[in-house]
């Protein structure tokens, strides 16, 4: 009875609580909407770090990271690579020499970290030819040639077939230089990283430092993101000496950026219900004095104050939670045709959003995960909501109520 | 012999008590008994609704005792005297009071839903009712397309859906127009008789007065006068001014 006086009561003064339902649905879409935006930049983020950064795993001779000692090579790496080409559940790996130099032109010089590739490994793991943009990620044997990123090709004043020089010391810790010219530009979603990432083949790098046939890194891609544990648990337990890092541990940051995007998503959330919640309760308050008369006579009647509050908190709960629906069909209809279409960014400003490492174009996801988690929120700004127009409705002394 | 449903001792009530005082009821014995049909009556500012609310639970007399069957209400908590007025006792009021949104039917059953009485015992006991008011073909209106006297007629059948001890009926014809009035009054002296149900009207309506058997008549806070009708030409059986 309590429940069905409650939602014939919201429906007294029709517009006014249509108002507020709209208000409702309109606030927890645009809550929806930030959600969606944010876990559709959190994936693209993530998908990039995965898919042209760091792949799922890498593999290194344990220490290799602390400082990046060319030496330190990694053993075994003919029983490492047959068993990575046996695994089902390895799409594709890059095998990787990495060590820290310079390049220099006439315009001047920068510190940079070079990366040794293979042209069809790395096209496969990190996606290297689609960052081209001019250029090719494949030339002659014989030729000596670079892939530099944008960024750095602007500061340095660098242009596709230009001769650049490469400073850094070999495995003997000698100081070398080689002129290699540059075959490529590049351009990914990470800006800074542009800036300080070049490449040159393999072979090339071998040669120079005096690798012989050795390699520092392998960069893992999997099928399936969820295999990425089990994956290094199983690696780990076979090569006990190597380093196994998933990506997670490879770019805390970005696991962090997840995680706090998570928590700031909540927060705007709770900021527009907190808004809501005042009109809520304003509706609510004119609803109880309105009806002053009638609820002093329901107490004379008999009603016991406890029914009395959990008819208002029924009433604002109604009056809140009828807004869900309006707007998560809004936000998957719309999540839906951005997540099909894209989202273009780029009006924000491009260099900001790469310098953070984000792609311009934002792919929204319904954050299907979150809906319980917003519904509890609504339901408790429902109940915040009713607090002070039942605190008034109980305070009405039936007698003096009745007199008006 | 008839029961004692209300027994009501030396009650008084001021408003104000610190600023000005106004001696809303003054030392008032009152003793009621089971099937009476009184109209306590009295110019504005005697006293009626003050006494009718006291007697009522709805407000607590500053001293005095009030006895309803064998219970002094003034002794009970809030929270005893909400469900001992649930339990025992019926209210009419003057604007009705029906819940707007509720059809005829559910305001009807509004206070046994209180009580939580069966879906079963409730319609034998509200179609009973609604057949002897007259009200069987209204019962799924709301009462905005009621007329004020069929809204009434509403408001008696809550009143006594219940079964109370007895009903308070404050200016229960006051909007009411005469054919509305006398037929209301007519159910529920019907009622009264059929159900021995003991009614005490607030009223200045001389239609109300005519009709009732006892009169009680407060002047200042005080009883004035208390007459005993025989029938309803309003014969006096027997009366005294206090």
């Amino acid at each position: 009875m309590i429940r069905s006086l409650a939602w014939r009561n919201i429906w007294r003064n029709k517009m006014r609580s249509m108002v507020i339902m709209l208000s409702v649905a309109a606030g927890l879409f645009a809550g929806i909407a930030v959600l969606a935006l944010y876990k559709g930049m959190m994936q693209s983020r993530v998908r990039t770090v995965i898919d042209s950064e760091t792949g799922h795993l890498q593999i290194h001779q344990a220490g290799f990271t602390s400082d990046y000692d060319p030496s330190l090579l990694i053993p075994e790496k003919k029983t490492l690579q047959d068993k990575l080409s046996g695994d089902k559940r390895i799409k594709a790996y890059a095998t990787r020499c990495i060590i820290t130099g310079m390049l220099s032109n006439a315009t001047g010089s920068a510190g940079v970290n070079i990366n040794g590739f293979n042209s069809s490994e790395e096209v496969a793991v990190s996606q290297l030819g689609d960052k081209i943009q001019e250029g090719n990620v494949r030339w002659e044997e014989s030729e000596k040639g670079i892939l530099v990123g944008r960024k750095l090709a602007m500061k340095m004043k660098l242009e596709k077939g230009n001769k650049i020089v490469l400073t850094l010391t070999d495995t003997a810790d000698n100081l070398i230089s080689s002129a290699f010219r540059i075959k490529g530009i590049y351009q990914s979603a990470n800006a800074p990283l542009d800036e300080i990432n070049i490449y040159v083949k393999n072979k090339d790098l071998q040669d120079l430092i005096g690798l012989e046939n050795g390699i520092h890194e392998i960069a893992i891609k999997l099928f399936e993101d969820e295999q990425v544990e089990s994956v290094k648990q199983d690696y780990q337990m076979m090569f006990p000496q190597l380093q196994i890092q998933t990506w997670k541990e490879i770019s805390p940051e970005t696991d962090l950026l997840v995680r706090t995007v998570d928590t700031y998503s909540y927060i705007i959330l709770v900021i527009i219900l907190i808004a809501l919640s005042f009109g809520i309760m304003n509706t609510m308050l004119m609803s109880v004095l309105e009806r002053k008369h009638e609820i002093g006579m329901m107490l004379a009647l008999g009603m016991s104050r406890n029914r009395l509050l959990l008819l208002i908190i029924l009433e604002s709960f109604f009056l809140t939670m009828a807004g869900i629906p309006v707007a998560v069909i809004a936000g998957l209809g719309a999540a839906g045709y951005y997540e099909k279409h894209g989202l273009d960014l780029s009006n924000m400003g491009t260099d900001l959003m790469e310098s953070f490492g984000f792609d311009t174009m934002i792919y929204p996801s319904f954050p299907t995960e979150k809906i319980t988690g917003i519904i509890v929120l609504v339901f408790i700004t429902a109940l915040v909501s009713s607090l002070l127009p039942a605190w008034k409705s109980l305070r009405l002394d039936p007698a003096e109520a009745l007199q008006k | 012999m008839e029961k004692t449903v209300i027994d009501a001792h030396n009650i008084s009530k001021t408003y104000n008590p610190d600023t000005i005082p106004v001696h809303a009821v003054n030392n008032v014995h009152l003793h009621l008994s089971s099937g009476e049909f009184v109209a306590l009556v009295g110019p504005s500012g005697s006293g009626k609704t003050t006494l009718l609310n006291m007697i009522g639970g709805l407000d607590r007399p500053d001293s005095g005792s009030i006895y309803i069957n064998d219970t002094d209400i003034t002794r009970l908590s809030h929270k005893e005297l909400v469900k001992f007025r649930l339990q025992n006792i019926g209210f009419v009021f003057q604007s009705y009071n029906l819940i707007p949104v509720l059809t005829a039917r559910e305001n009807a059953e509004f206070i046994m839903l209180l009580q939580g009485v069966s879906k079963e015992k409730r319609a034998e006991r509200i179609n009973t009712l609604f057949q002897q008011v007259g009200l069987n073909d209204k019962e799924d209106v709301r009462p905005a397309k009621l007329s004020g006297g069929q809204q009434q007629r509403v408001a008696v059948v809550r009143a006594l859906a219940s079964k109370p001890q007895f009903v308070l009926a404050d200016e229960p014809t006051a909007n009411l127009d005469t054919a509305s009035a006398s037929n209301l009054l007519d159910i529920m002296a019907r009622l009264n008789e059929e159900e021995n149900m003991t009614f005490i009207f607030s009223t200045h309506d001389q239609r109300v007065i005519d009709r009732a058997r006892r009169v009680i008549t407060l002047v200042d806070g005080e009883i004035f006068s208390d007459t005993k009708m025989t029938d309803k030409t309003g014969l006096l059986h027997s009366g005294n001014a206090l």
